[in-house]
């Protein structure tokens, strides 16, 4: 299969089409649940189909370095160009890989001020235009309202758009039945697109929640495949 | 002959700047090997002891590995300091074949930087077993808790404290030892007198908390610690055996700290080597047996043996060449014959020696697991010594490809003498720098890792040779290679009186991602003889040698051969190579060639108050980021950068930055030049070209 192809039947097409077409830049998505049920993994292929549309994508993490992250991203990349018998894969593999850089914060209680003013300077003096940042574990549920509308003024002004997953925190937090923590309530309204994933025993259910203010929970017709953590169809 | 059990062979390895001069001078202090400490940069001018050479001593910074015998508690330790700058990892690469363990050192302040990373992959590479040492822990900033975090989560290391320290900074007093729960001081005017306390009161606490830490580490790597741990019986011996048992597999990391500086710390260190470190009985060596297929075999220490040793390191010395071996089976003696299974030579040993930092020892004869060296042994750098009945190699050392060129041009006839015996010698210590002389410009041209590796070899010919030159631009060795296959069909015909010449060839040639060149012959029929084909295949090879486009070798082609035709006179090897270079040369044009340059893997760590400039710096370089990573104050950046926009870059790094950052880097692999930059290229090599061709 040649790239084009491959873009025209991702699975992120469906994930794109239950949201109004996607997040849009300027804009804050949220994927929600417990920990441990592949939200790094859907993160990751959602950064990987940008980069296979040929978009630039910062991939940010909290974690000591920075080799796990860019091991998820060849896992996957490894899962979708085998499943679709990609022509020329390495050739593709170079040419997008050029186009995603990692920025990892290792120190702890990172201010937003310092996470925006380091993305700043990636995207002005490093030259880097980015279309859209994931934000792999930023610890949304405990911080301030104000540090996510500053990072959504932030979105704006520079004009990309914002993927964040979010675990809580804390122990014994209640989840509802999409598998969003109660503690992201806080914050809300300023997400505009929040996407829960939850286990129903049997497959990782992905549940629209929230799609740009219209708050009427529907199931995406795609999940997460654990066996190859790929984003497929239902 | 010492005991194989009190033997040890160490390195120190370590970041540039993170006082390992300073640590090897007071372990050859405390064991008497010298009898008063020089800094590295001190004002009495002296300089540290294991810096043996002029420019080492100027610039501060440790170039060669000199092998160093020193006896700590009656065992011998031979230390091999190694160099800190990336630019010579070959030299450290060596020195850690030859290791059984290290220290590593890490610098309280700066902590895990990227050398020590590049460092501890080699390490790993040739599965060495560390120690840590946290030094300069009387520096500002001084945080040896953090610096163990940064082992563990940067370098992935299971790294224990086996002491914290007493005080830090300015108040640095001395270590607690969390085996002993000991508060252990360091008196005298050089720290000679070692005194055993109480814990402080204040640290007690501390103590007792990263005591557990430790045990609990520990004990997963005895059962008997284990059982002991529950009873509440625990023995100083038995967390001896079980960190020896962790670090010898290289499953723990014990943490040392203190401050070679103000003498502190080293000799619990030393203590730690002692314990933790394998003797030469404890290390697996590997040989390859030439007569038998390269077949791998095992080597283990026995004087009984034969004897199999190894060349790892050349030096002129005042007396003519030393070569520095590390036996690993047998024993030599003064006066043995010995084979030389690279030069397939044989010598006699003459004098055997025993090298201290700045004096030599004569010796009889040195066994299995020791470290000793030859004088005037005709030989390079990695050649294996062994009995005239064996015919082992020592594994083949991974030895990089030179990626940057510069000529050089002696200023008169007495350098230009000078600088030949410098070259001989030179490229027999380090197979990463070559030479030879363009026979196009008759310029000697000299190749090697970085502008620095290059930089300090022609300051070495000034300085131990006397040899002045002048140097040209540095060169990028860029390579050339086809992108799609092209077909060939070429005859070449020439009756200009006497016999002629007659061959055809005809086939393809392709991209080949495996191999640089592969050849395939498919002729069916005998359309082309078959003592002719190795002169297609020749002919092919000479046409590599240098492309068409900038005059770079091509690399990266299976050719392949499918048809042809001879003639029964006028045919020959001669005329079969012709036909084939011609073939290959014509082809070549249609297989859409391309420039390849090499891509380096740049590491740029430093303050995040000049991460925008950082940026910047690799933006402008066509360099592209890969990451960056945040740590407080420091960040790290990773990129991938072409070499030939990394010239100057410390300078202008330094400047960038106020001279608070540093890079390092090494080849990653060879990339597609940008189609700019490839015309530049090109028409620079025309220029070139028309400028010589008029000048004939």
């Amino acid at each position: 299969m040649i790239r084009a192809e491959l873009n025209k039947r991702s699975p992120l097409r469906v994930f794109e089409k239950s949201i109004h077409g996607g997040l849009g830049k300027g804009n804050i998505g949220v994927i929600a649940s417990r920990h441990g049920i592949g939200k790094t993994a859907c993160l990751v292929h959602m950064a990987t189909d940008k980069l296979f549309r040929d978009e630039h994508v910062i991939h940010i993490s909290f974690s000591q370095n920075v080799n796990h992250v860019i091991a998820w991203y060849e896992d996957i990349f490894k899962e979708i160009s085998t499943k679709r018998e990609l022509e020329a894969a390495m050739d593709v593999h170079d040419n997008i890989i050029k186009n995603r850089v990692i920025m990892n914060f290792s120190q702890d209680n990172i201010s937003v001020e310092q996470i925006i003013r380091s993305l700043k300077t990636m995207i002005e003096d490093g030259g880097f235009k980015a279309d859209s940042i994931f934000f792999d574990g930023y610890k949304m549920t405990t911080v301030e309202h104000d540090a996510v509308e500053r990072l959504k003024e932030f979105a704006k002004n520079m004009d990309v758009e914002l993927w964040f997953s979010v675990s809580p925190v804390l122990d014994g937090v209640d989840f509802d039945e999409y598998g969003v923590p109660e503690t992201l309530a806080n914050i809300e309204d300023v997400v505009d697109v929040l996407i829960g994933m939850k286990y129903d025993g049997e497959e990782i259910v992905m549940t629209v929640v929230k799609d740009h203010g219209e708050a009427n929970p529907s199931q995406m017709a795609i999940k997460l495949d654990p066996k190859t953590m790929l984003i497929s169809r239902l | 002959m010492a005991e194989f059990t009190n033997m040890r062979n160490i390195g120190i390895s370590a970041h540039i700047d993170s006082g390992k001069t300073t640590l090897s001078e007071r372990i050859l202090y405390y064991c008497n090997r010298i009898h008063s400490i020089h800094e590295v940069r001190g004002k009495d001018g002296v300089g540290a002891t294991m810096d043996s050479m002029e420019l080492e001593k100027e610039r501060g910074i440790t170039i060669a590995s000199a092998a160093t015998n020193v006896t700590w508690k009656g065992v011998d330790i031979n230390i091999i300091d190694t160099p800190g700058h990336v630019d010579f990892t070959i030299e450290v690469e060596r020195s850690l074949r030859v290791l059984d363990g290290a220290i590593l050192v890490l610098c309280s302040v700066g902590g895990v930087q990227s050398q020590s990373i590049t460092v501890d992959r080699q390490m790993k590479r040739y599965n060495v077993p560390r120690v840590a040492f946290i030094n300069k822990c009387d520096r500002t900033g001084a945080d040896p808790f953090k610096v163990t975090s940064q082992l563990r989560d940067k370098l992935g290391h299971n790294a224990v404290m086996m002491q914290i320290p007493i005080g830090l900074e300015d108040r640095l007093e001395g270590v607690v030892d969390l085996i002993t729960m000991k508060a252990v001081y360091f008196d005298g005017p050089s720290g000679d007198d070692v005194r055993y306390e109480e814990i402080p009161a204040e640290l007690q606490d501390l103590a007792e908390e990263k005591r557990e830490v430790m045990l609990d580490a520990i004990s997963m790597f005895s059962d008997e610690l284990m059982e002991a741990m529950l009873e509440g019986e625990i023995s100083e011996e038995m967390i001896h055996e079980a960190v020896r048992i962790g670090t010898l597999s290289l499953d723990l990391t014990p943490v040392y700290m203190g401050s070679a500086y103000k003498n502190k710390g080293v000799q619990s260190l030393m203590d730690a080597v002692l314990k933790y470190l394998p003797n030469p009985t404890e290390v697996e060596n590997i040989a390859l047996d030439l007569d038998a297929d390269e077949a791998e075999i095992k080597v283990s220490a026995g004087n009984e043996k034969k004897t199999v040793s190894l060349a790892f390191k050349l030096e002129d010395g005042q007396y003519g060449q030393l070569t520095y071996i590390r036996i690993y089976q047998g024993k030599i003696k003064k006066g043995d014959e010995l084979y030389n299974t690279r030069s397939r030579k044989k010598f006699k040993v003459g004098r055997l020696i025993k090298m201290h930092a700045s004096s030599m020892e004569d010796i009889l004869e040195a066994g299995s697991g020791d470290i000793a060296a030859l004088f005037g042994v005709d030989c390079a750098s990695g050649d294996t010594f062994c009995h005239p009945s064996l015919n082992y190699s020592m594994t083949s050392m991974f030895v990089p490809n030179p990626v940057i060129t510069l000529a050089i041009d002696p200023i008169d006839k007495k350098a230009a003498d000078s600088m030949a015996k410098a070259l001989n010698r030179f490229t027999k210590e380090d197979p990463t720098f070559r030479t030879y002389v363009d026979p196009e410009s008759n310029q000697t041209i000299v190749q090697g890792m970085g502008e620095l590796h290059l930089e300090v070899y022609i300051e070495r010919m000034k300085r131990e040779y006397g040899a002045e030159v002048e140097t040209g631009q540095p060169q990028v060795a860029y390579r050339e290679a086809i992108s799609k296959r092209a077909e060939f069909n070429y005859t070449h015909k020439k009756q200009t009186g006497g016999s002629g010449q007659y061959a055809r060839v005809a086939g393809f040639i392709e991209p080949n991602e495996e191999e640089n060149y592969e050849f395939v012959n498919k002729i069916k029929g005998g359309s082309i003889p078959n003592e002719y084909i190795p002169s297609c295949d020749k002919g092919f090879q000479s046409a590599m040698v240098k492309g068409t486009l900038i005059g770079f070798p091509i690399v990266n082609v299976r050719a392949s051969i499918n048809d042809g035709q001879y003639h029964a006179v006028d045919s020959s090897d001669q005329a079969f190579q012709t036909a084939s270079l011609n073939a290959f040369r014509d082809a070549y044009t249609r297989a859409k060639p391309i420039i390849l340059e090499p891509i380096m893997k740049v590491n740029v760590e430093g303050p995040t108050e000049f991460q925008g400039n950082i940026f910047a710096s690799i933006n402008q370089r066509r360099g592209i980021i890969i990451s960056s990573a945040e740590d407080g104050m420091f960040c790290t950046v990773e990129a991938d950068v072409p070499l030939s926009e990394m010239f100057g870059y410390s300078t202008i790094l330094r400047s960038l930055t106020q001279g608070k950052a540093e890079y390092t880097m090494e080849v990653n692999k060879y990339g597609k030049v940008p189609q700019s930059v490839s015309e530049e290229l090109k028409k620079a090599y025309e220029d070139k070209r028309k400028a010589e061709s008029s000048k004939k």
